[in-house]
């Protein structure tokens, strides 16, 4: 008998097309009765899998158009600019940017009456103080992140990754990489300070003494960092290529290059990080609201669709019984110790105006000294 | 004479009456085309004016109208707006820049990287192409450039990872020197001003490379041999002859890879360091921020766009200057 042998990625395309199969009738036939057409969606690199999205064309004739975005901001600035005519359907914005993208009516309410598998995600996430703003759903949760510390096993230990300040010690001089902008956040946290900046809302003086001194950190810890990246590729490349040992980094990527075996480890470190949940959002104006449902009611249809989107991304699913579907390594490199993740909060929206307006310029002179 | 009554008769036009000539004939017989042919050519004006309609069409649309766009942009208090939200015109983000000293550090710093990249690239690709027109036979320097141009085949972004793949600390160069024993610990190239030199240097040689040869190429044999005659060395001759007469191509190399250096941002963020920061990545910034930052942006665009042109200005006149010297 021939011997089946199964490598990660067919695992994926087969646990993927096993899902959307499982999950097809309803939706499929719906979709059929509407037609064809297409539906345009930005988002992360695969957040929308692969397997998944050639199912879903082959059998309700729509075709997913897909342009990959790598920044919240990027996003909202080309929105924006298409407004009120956008050229996208959907959109991938984190929670924590809701506030921003409505404010300047960028976003539809979301129907979740015409989503018959929304109650397929976890109520932690779709029924969460942040999902609801002026009354109603702006976005389905589809994946969750959190900023982590990251670190090659070889090279430090779990001991020194349970504390940011590795990230700024001598001894990991220029090999070390972060975000300037969320490490900003973080630095904040460290300093015992709420890096949401909402307890100080009405206190404009203190938050811009906070910024300040979370600035003249970076500042001054400028020199011991090899990069400031950008995106999630990038310090995934910077690992494999050995050029840093430890970085902050988001839990997708971090999560990716242990599943592929790499020697990475990540943590929540005891003094706190910042969890946010991508959501999956309609357009306001979109071109193809229906095609959009159509989309979204397909991808929320079963856990193993959401495993699928863990598997591609390494960010945590946000469905019910999504973690059923994945290996002992998969489940491992996306899941934390509950003690650790006591330390995790969520970010905020309140506070985003003065936030930004303060962390932004921040960011620049950090980048400029 | 016949030709031309018997397209006249024919009233259906083109292929009937032209029978099997070429296309090119039966088109010149062709009634609509030589009434069209004699309207553009009725006067030397109207030539010209139709002539120049497409180059003025498209330098307007394609390259001064992104321009006057940016420069709009820089001028008003927000962009992109919301439908029916109201804009401002407003000199403000014009002075952000010059009201706030954290930019003018990436921004002297670009001018000064571009400047030593400008001369680095200069000093590396003299000799490549003095080689090439001097010492390549006539036959072989066709090919020559075409293996100097095979890099230029591929986009700015694979050549510069193609830098990141030679300069990792797992990359070609550490290999080699770790195999040779030359080093224990791989030597950190990426992320530094070296790596970030040697990907703009690699990027605009060709830039350098093509008006330095033009200008050897055209250069005779016989001023050398002459200045040789007269008892002038090597170095002599390169001074007094092959320099002075070389000086345009100087200036034109230079001053197409200054204005690129200038605008460079990929190579920097991707081979650049925390303390490589330059203007380009500022500016991408402001168009990356979610909200009304567009404007500052545009404004620092049109600062960086005015100070290049600027600068390679005076470089110019001091080079026409040092032109006119040498022949005077």
């Amino acid at each position: 008998m021939k011997k089946l042998t199964l490598n990660r990625r067919r695992f994926i395309g087969t646990t993927a097309m096993a899902g959307a199969a499982l999950a097809s009738p309803a939706y499929l036939r719906r979709a059929a009765a509407q037609g064809s057409g297409e539906v345009n969606i930005w988002t992360y690199n695969d957040f929308v899998p692969e397997s998944f999205k050639e199912q879903f064309e082959a059998e309700t004739g729509i075709k997913v158009n897909i342009r990959l975005v790598d920044d919240q901001g990027k996003q909202f600035n080309l929105l924006a600019a298409e407004q009120p005519n956008p050229t996208v359907d959907i959109m991938t914005v984190a929670g924590h940017r809701f506030l921003q993208f409505i404010d300047s009516e960028l976003l539809a309410p979301l129907d979740t009456d015409r989503l018959s598998n929304w109650g397929n995600i976890n109520p932690t996430f779709s029924e969460s103080d942040w999902a609801t703003i002026n009354g109603e759903k702006w976005g389905a949760p589809i994946l969750s992140g959190m900023e982590v510390l990251a670190y090659n096993t070889e090279l430090v230990s779990q001991e020194e990754a349970m504390t940011w300040d590795t990230l700024f010690s001598e001894k990991y001089s220029g090999q070390t990489a972060y975000i300037i902008q969320d490490m900003m956040s973080i630095v904040m946290l460290m300093m015992g300070y709420d890096g949401n900046m909402v307890a100080y809302m009405d206190d404009p003086a203190k938050a811009a003494a906070i910024v300040e001194e979370a600035k003249q950190f970076l500042i001054e810890k400028k020199p011991l960092v090899r990069k400031y990246y950008d995106s999630g590729a990038e310090v995934q490349q910077m690992f494999v290529n050995q050029d840093i040992a430890l970085g902050h980094s988001w839990n997708g990527p971090a999560a990716a290059l242990i599943n592929d075996g790499f020697p990475l480890g990540m943590t929540i470190p005891n003094e706190g990080s910042y969890g946010f949940v991508y959501t999956y959002n309609v357009a306001n104006n979109a071109p193809n609201v229906d095609n959009a449902y159509t989309f979204l009611d397909a991808i929320l249809a079963s856990p193993e669709i959401g495993a699928a989107m863990t598997k591609a991304s390494g960010f945590i699913s946000t469905y019910k019984d999504a973690s059923n579907y994945l290996t002992d390594l998969e489940k491992k490199s996306t899941s934390f110790p509950e003690e650790q993740l006591a330390n995790l909060q969520f970010f905020r929206a309140e506070a985003n105006e003065m936030k930004y307006g303060l962390v932004d310029p921040a960011v620049e002179a950090v980048k400029a000294a | 004479m016949t030709y031309d009554a018997s397209v006249r008769k024919d009233s259906d036009g083109l292929s009937r009456a032209t029978g099997d000539r070429p296309f090119w004939g039966r088109l010149a017989g062709w009634g609509p085309y030589r009434a069209f042919a004699a309207l553009v050519t009725a006067s030397p004006r109207r030539q010209f004016v139709i002539l120049a309609t497409f180059p003025i069409l498209w330098l307007l649309t394609q390259h001064l109208g992104p321009m006057l766009q940016m420069l709009r942009v820089s001028l008003v208090d927000a962009y992109p707006v919301a439908q029916d939200a109201p804009q401002a015109f407003t000199f403000d983000n014009y002075l952000r820049f010059f009201g706030d000293r954290i930019f003018w550090m990436p921004f002297f710093r670009t001018l000064t990287f571009a400047a030593v990249f400008t001369f680095c690239t200069l000093i590396i690709t003299y000799p490549v192409a003095y080689f090439l027109a001097r010492h390549v036979s006539r036959r072989n320097q066709m090919l020559m450039l075409l293996l100097l141009l095979i890099p230029f085949w591929v986009g700015e972004i694979v050549r510069t990872y193609a830098i990141m793949i030679l300069l990792g600390n797992t990359g070609a160069v550490n290999l080699v020197l770790k195999w040779f024993g030359f080093i224990d610990r791989p030597i950190p190239f990426m992320y530094t001003s070296f790596s970030m030199g040697i990907g703009i240097v690699y990027l605009t040689a060709l830039y350098m490379l093509l008006p330095l040869y033009s200008a050897l190429e055209k250069l005779p044999k016989s001023y050398n041999e002459a200045a040789a005659d007269l008892g002038a060395g090597a170095w002599t001759r390169f001074r007094r002859v092959t320099l002075p007469l070389t000086l345009e191509g100087i200036s034109s190399g230079c001053t197409l890879v200054f204005l690129i250096s200038t605008g460079f941002y990929a190579t920097p963020v991707l081979l650049g360091g925390p303390s490589t920061t330059v203007f380009a990545e500022t500016i991408a910034g402001f168009f990356h921020v979610a909200g009304d930052e567009w404007p500052t942006g545009a404004a620092f665009a049109v600062i960086m766009f005015v100070a290049a042109l600027l600068i390679t200005g005076v470089f110019q006149r001091l080079m026409k200057a040092l032109r006119k010297g040498d022949t005077a």
